[in-house]
């Protein structure tokens, strides 16, 4: 009676351990799936007859997921028609300008936070970090009549000038060039070497890791920016991706393959370059989250 | 991270105040290396905050002699309190927060404990995760728009596959913020998931072994040793969250112009349409500015419990 309870008890926790691995399985696999075919739909489509995208999904059939016959007809039309090209490098300047100049205007404020020692540094830092947590939108109005009395609506500097200061970066150097330890530094002062030579020779060195978490961050804010490219430009030669695949899917709204190919490049670039960083980018935005 | 009492001593005694001459110049170096930061924030973060603000008293008028701006004290806050478009806006935007914030915080708590491993196949799962993060709002809004199509979707398509019927989605006005929302978990849990994954990787092991050991179960482990010391990050995710969901834009202006029957309106899409569409910039700023005193609010009270965590460690 006893030992057949017991064996009861042991075949119904086998199955249902076996139950409930096979259930946590399923939802891994769902999790994974929900954030991976959207994007994943759009690079077969993007590859797909316009008229085959259709009929695969009426009724839905796994060709959706698997090109059978891959064209790249949705691209051509892309660069040529739409001049997806000088899209493309509109906004590969942008971002890269600004991630050049942010660099170092961010860089330079972060070492005199972390190193030197001044009156007012609290108050700047809580000003450097409520700048960061105010979000670009929320900005974007009043932003638009200064940019707009300064005289530089419509033109590369309206899109590259507002983003270069960015308080997250100052704040991602700060906490990095804190960890290395000041007497160094402070020794190095003595012995008469300039701030500006400490700062190139002992810490721009050691900061790779800062530099690509930081770099990454305003890239990533640039190539993914759209309220602001929205209101702030309107000439075709300062379009920007995002504003593109807007202007696209507005005026071309059933040419489906055309807009997962612009789809799939304007995720391409950012995905290319996180993908194999993704170990700075996320110690960079971590530290701003929970180190704080 | 602070500096233990000996170390700390020996940084006093090399204070550079107690060598007169290095405190001014290094003073100097310091604003000087500050200055092109500031300046950008100055002019582009903070200068905005306060020219909101100033702009919202102001009205512009359209006369025969040109557009002029006059001053109007707070007439434009008047015309919103009497105006039941706005009254809806703040409705929606409120809906919108009280229910996606905290399911966003939920949900990227239950993603991070589900990838929590060192294994080398859960590192492989996690970058498969980590694909919205690189994918941008407009980007993933246009694709989920194609996704939810109620004609020819992907997901009516697969709806339709399994013999349930097809959804309005986006097109109706009950379904239509639950579309955003879906938009807004698919683009945000992975990157908020990062944040409590690092804070739950921080948990010392022996601490939840010791639990175990102790008798506590699963849950108790959860409960009781887990989430109180995830208070920090998911602090963090709460408030980072909250202030970008109290200005979502993009979605409300690719898929849905606001509607269905203003279901959708929220507070910033309201602000870009009254200034952009109707030439409001007055009504427009008022707007802006009740959207900023919530969001300085909000960031206000994550320094005081974040600062009051930290003391309490």
């Amino acid at each position: 009676m006893v030992s057949g309870r017991s064996g009861r008890t042991v075949g119904a926790r086998r199955a249902g351990r076996w139950l409930g691995r096979a259930g946590l399985a399923v939802a891994y696999a769902a999790v994974a799936l929900f954030f991976v075919v959207p994007l994943w739909w759009a690079l077969a489509g993007s590859l797909t007859p316009l008229d085959r995208v259709f009929a695969h999904l009426a009724p839905f059939d796994l060709r959706a997921l698997w090109p059978a016959h891959p064209t790249l007809e949705a691209y051509r039309q892309l660069f040529g028609r739409h001049a997806f090209a000088r899209v493309l490098l509109n906004t590969a300047f942008v971002a890269l300008a600004t991630v050049a100049t942010g660099l170092v205007v961010n860089g330079l404020a972060g070492f005199a936070f972390a190193v030197l020692r001044f009156r007012g540094k609290r108050v700047l830092f809580v000003i450097a970090l409520v700048s960061a947590m105010v979000p670009a939108e929320a900005l974007a109005i009043p932003l638009f009549q200064l940019v707009g009395q300064l005289g530089l609506l419509d033109s590369y500097a309206a899109l590259i000038a507002p983003a270069v200061s960015n308080g997250m970066a100052v704040f991602l150097f700060r906490q990095f060039f804190a960890e290395i330890p000041v007497e160094i530094s402070e020794a190095a002062r003595i012995d008469g070497a300039s701030w500006l030579t400490i700062l190139l020779r002992l810490y721009v060195p050691l900061s790779l890791p800062v530099t690509i978490a930081a770099g990454l961050l305003l890239f990533v804010f640039q190539w993914e920016s759209f309220l602001w490219p929205l209101i702030a430009v309107h000439s075709q030669r300062y379009t920007v991706i995002q504003i593109a695949l807007s202007n696209l899917q507005q005026q071309h709204s059933t040419q489906w393959t055309q807009i997962f190919a612009a789809s799939t490049l304007a995720s391409l670039v950012p995905l290319l370059l996180l993908l194999p960083l993704q170990r700075f980018y996320v110690q960079g935005i971590v530290s701003s989250g929970v180190k704080g | 991270m602070a500096a233990s009492p000996p170390e700390r001593r020996h940084r006093q005694q090399l204070r550079p105040g107690s060598r007169p001459g290095l405190l001014r110049g290094d003073e100097r170096a310091a604003y000087l290396l500050l200055l092109p930061a500031f300046l950008g924030l100055a002019l582009f973060r903070v200068y905005p905050i306060l020219a909101a603000a100033a702009g919202s008293l102001y009205r512009q008028i359209f006369s025969a002699t040109g557009p002029s701006t006059v001053f109007v004290g707070l007439g434009n806050f008047a015309v919103l309190l009497h105006d039941p478009v706005f009254w809806h806006a703040l409705w929606v935007t409120l809906k919108l927060n009280v229910i996606l914030n905290p399911m966003q915080v939920v949900l990227a708590l239950l993603l991070a404990l589900m990838v929590d491993g060192r294994s080398r196949a859960m590192g492989a799962y996690r970058v498969l995760l980590l694909v919205p993060i690189g994918v941008s709002l407009p980007v993933a809004t246009i694709l989920w728009r194609l996704m939810l199509d109620p004609n020819s979707g992907f997901v009516n398509a697969l709806l339709g596959f399994v013999g349930l019927p097809h959804q309005p989605f986006y097109t109706s006005s009950g379904q239509a913020l639950w579309s955003i929302m879906l938009i807004a978990n698919w683009k945000g849990l992975s990157y908020w998931m990062v944040f409590v994954l690092a804070g739950l990787q921080s948990i010392p092991g022996e601490l939840l072994e010791a639990a175990a050991i102790d008798g506590a179960s699963g849950l108790q482990r959860l409960f009781r040793v887990t989430l109180p010391l995830l208070r920090r990050p998911l602090t963090f995710v709460l408030v980072a969250d909250t202030v970008i969901n109290f200005v979502m834009f993009v979605p409300m202006y690719l898929l849905t112009r606001g509607g269905p029957s203003g279901s959708t309106n929220v507070l910033m899409y309201q602000a870009y349409k009254v200034g952009f569409a109707f030439g409001d910039m007055g009504g427009a700023l008022a707007i802006v500015t009740v959207l900023l005193a919530i969001i300085l609010a909000v960031v206000a009270v994550q320094f005081r419990l974040l600062e009051a965590g930290r003391q309490a460690w």
